[in-house]
């Protein structure tokens, strides 16, 4: 069986979302960037633990369009009691996927994350009352099932269980400057997204 | 103990919420509200109300409204402001996503109502102006029934300029 990494969970699910909003944030950001899935996207950046506040607040104002929220496992413990928020709604057209891949700045340097290996996200998250949570470790079944999963009503949470990329940053590979960019992408997401979801 | 002119009437904070076309109640609830909170559960007609469990997620899911084309208020409590600086930062100035706040003076002395809150005993409270200021935020204390009027403004700068305000209650909210 193959094994998960962000970009492989990214790459699916941009393949399957149709005219969802996808909402992502971190790791699932850089990932969506590679893959070039723009349109109809925001990320909460620079914002850790924002992305399933935003994406209820989108979900509950289209009640009819699908809100994919890709979240990161590091984001989603900074605000645990999001889960509680959204399962309080119930909004039928959530779906929050978390990349829990036991590290921070995944990809840039890996640092390990409160709880690593020991947290239940999907646990967590049928607790709090989502109408289906589940977990997947590996990359064939998790793309088999996610037509399925977007197909019943949520709000559904689907954990991935996923391999960290490596570490770039480092003595011969010194961190660089953070590009305005980074401060300002959210705003022009936002009304490029509130254009979008006003045409389609 | 009788309410004063310092308890404006939670009927008055609806009608303006109502006259600036508030549809999302976003909340963490506030002491200070507490007869506004029982109105908007009771059922306000085109209001809906979504608690949050900090006001981080306060913040965060006013701005998902609105960039869904929703108009939402966020109310909470000063400590609650103090908390959510970072995600005021984040969505309401490097996104310039607008947000209005409606904020209760929660550990106001009575003997202050009136007064400058620059000059309360409860640090709590003296905080909201300063914070506000350093943020940049535009804020409006409410003390009186007239100064319901300042909503109306707050809406208008939030919406004109694509920014965060705050509107500051003063004194719990009357029950009438």
């Amino acid at each position: 069986m193959e094994a998960m990494n962000t970009l492989s969970v990214c790459e699916a699910i941009a393949r399957i979302r149709g005219d969802a909003v996808i909402v992502a944030t971190m790791g699932s950001m850089l990932a969506f960037d590679r893959l070039g899935a723009n349109e109809g996207r925001i990320n909460s950046v620079p914002l850790m633990g924002g992305a399933a506040s935003l994406g209820l607040g989108i979900a509950l104002a289209h009640p009819r369009r699908k809100v994919l929220v890709v979240d990161g496992d590091a984001s989603l413990l900074m605000q645990l009691g999001g889960l509680a928020g959204v399962a309080t709604q119930q909004p039928r057209n959530l779906y929050h996927f978390v990349v829990n891949n036991g590290v921070q700045f995944a990809g840039i340097y890996n640092l390990d994350i409160a709880g690593k290996g020991r947290v239940d996200f999907a646990g967590l998250a049928r607790a709090a009352g989502y109408a289906l949570a589940k977990r997947y470790n590996e990359l064939e079944p998790f793309s088999k099932d996610l037509p399925g999963i977007l197909s019943v009503d949520g709000p559904t949470f689907v954990e991935v269980v996923v391999q960290p990329e490596k570490s770039v940053f480092g003595k011969e590979h010194p961190q660089t400057e953070v590009p305005d960019r980074q401060f300002t992408r959210m705003g022009d997401e936002a009304r490029a997204l509130g254009a979008w979801l006003q045409r389609t | 103990m009788a309410q004063s002119r310092f308890n404006i009437p939670a009927s008055s904070y609806v009608e303006a919420l109502r006259r600036n076309g508030v549809d999302y109640f976003v909340t963490v609830p506030d002491w200070v509200q507490l007869a506004l909170h029982q109105r908007i559960e009771d059922g306000v007609e085109g209001i809906q109300s979504v608690t949050c469990c900090n006001e981080d997620q306060a913040v965060v899911v006013s701005a998902g409204l609105r960039i869904g084309g929703k108009n939402p208020i966020v109310v909470l409590q000063n400590q609650g402001f103090h908390a959510c600086v970072n995600a005021t930062r984040a969505v309401g100035l490097d996104a310039q996503i607008p947000i209005v706040f409606l904020i209760g003076q929660f550990g106001r002395e009575f003997s202050n109502f009136g007064e400058d809150t620059a000059r309360s005993r409860a640090r709590i409270v003296r905080l909201v102006d300063p914070i506000a200021e350093a943020l940049g935020i535009p804020h409006w204390l409410i003390e009186t029934e007239s100064d319901l009027a300042y909503i109306d403004e707050a809406f208008t700068v939030a919406l004109g300029q694509k920014r965060p305000v705050a509107l500051v209650v003063g004194a719990p909210i009357g029950w009438e």
